[in-house]
């Protein structure tokens, strides 16, 4: 069955929106036992840790090894300072500023 | 605290965001134009499916023409993360008024999930772990954060579209960096126990294995993988 590039959107962003939905339609109710919400906890910090290395050190299915280390300089110096200060915010200026710095080096 | 005061209290949270997902979008714009998808599809698109990594990962063979099953496939991969995110958050809204929510739960995504959901914990750890239910002043908050940033993804990827935009490389470089940057201060800034950071540091280093071997769903895979292997780890440790 073939469908247009209009429908094909509308059904992902259906199953996109399945996916948000369920939970608020059947788990609201409900409070998990303890180990069951640190499941969910740690597979969305997972998932949300693995976002972040592909978003940072992937194009597609390549891996972009020139630009990786710095990167990773950048991103362990935004962890170090969001750490000690307890602000994502100042820790994201430093990391922006860092990468900055490594680019006009290049 | 009313609806409204937490909306308002979401909003100023989500500001963070917003400026990250001003570069995404844009970039996501430019990308969807220069793939001949049409400004009706990329607002659509945005709007409807408003994922930015299963935007990314179907733009190529949904312009190419490959199958449906294809672009399917690769995004329901993509979007997978959703289900755990939104059941991690269903519990804090207990109590709220059920059509809100369920519309609401459209702008679940990583940045509308993770700044809500430390918010929420936080907020149940001052009260003594008790209480969690202002379901309605949870949704404000969570309305506050999602809508907003929903809304600076869609204009985004529409000024994407009309600017035709090339940033110099180090500015690039640097965009390409506030959203990933945010969400690692976010979630180190939060971190108490060891587990956390062990299960972090694996998905983060296995992610780019897993991204190789299957760029749509490896790292998914892989992520979730460790989730589970860390999760048994801990309850056999403190069984032991």
């Amino acid at each position: 069955m073939a469908f247009s590039r209009i429908e094909m959107i509308l059904l992902l962003g259906l199953s996109a929106f399945v996916l948000r939905v369920l939970p608020q339609m059947f788990l609201v109710a409900n409070s998990f036992p303890e180990s069951w919400d640190r499941l969910l906890r740690y597979l969305s910090y997972a998932l949300l840790c693995g976002l972040i290395s592909i978003t940072l050190f992937m194009t597609g299915a390549r891996f972009e090894a020139e630009s990786a280390p710095y990167r990773g300089i950048a991103l362990a110096v935004t962890i170090v300072i969001a750490y000690k200060t307890k602000s994502p915010v100042t820790g994201m200026l430093v990391g922006v500023a860092l990468v900055l710095t490594f680019t006009s080096l290049r | 605290m009313s609806f409204a005061q937490r909306f308002r209290q979401g909003m100023n949270a989500a500001i963070p965001i917003w400026i990250a997902f001003v570069p995404s979008s844009l970039a996501w714009g430019i990308a969807a134009q220069a793939h001949g998808l049409t400004l009706d599809e990329i607002i659509l698109m945005s709007a409807w499916v408003y994922s930015g990594p299963a935007q990314f990962a179907v733009l190529a063979p949904l312009a190419e023409g490959s199958s449906a099953a294809t672009v399917l496939l690769a995004g329901f991969l993509m979007n997978l993360r959703f289900l755990p995110m939104s059941a991690a958050l269903a519990p804090f809204f207990r109590g709220a008024k059920r059509l809100p929510l369920l519309m609401a739960s459209h702008v679940v995504s990583a940045s509308s999930f993770i700044v809500p959901y430390l918010q929420f914990q936080k907020e149940r750890g001052a009260s003594g772990g008790g209480s969690v239910a202002d379901g309605n002043g949870n949704l404000g908050f969570f309305v506050g954060v999602g809508a907003t940033s929903f809304f600076v993804w869609v204009l985004g990827s529409v000024a994407g579209y009309g600017v035709a935009l090339s940033f110099p490389l180090g500015l690039e470089e640097a965009l390409k960096f506030i959203l990933p940057g945010y969400f690692a201060g976010l979630l180190v800034a939060e971190m108490k126990d060891l587990t956390m950071p062990l299960i972090c540091i694996a998905s983060m280093l296995m992610a780019i294995p897993g991204a190789m071997f299957n760029p749509g769903w490896g790292w998914l895979a892989t992520a979730a993988m460790i989730a589970i292997i860390g999760w048994r780890l801990e309850r056999w440790l403190s069984r032991a």
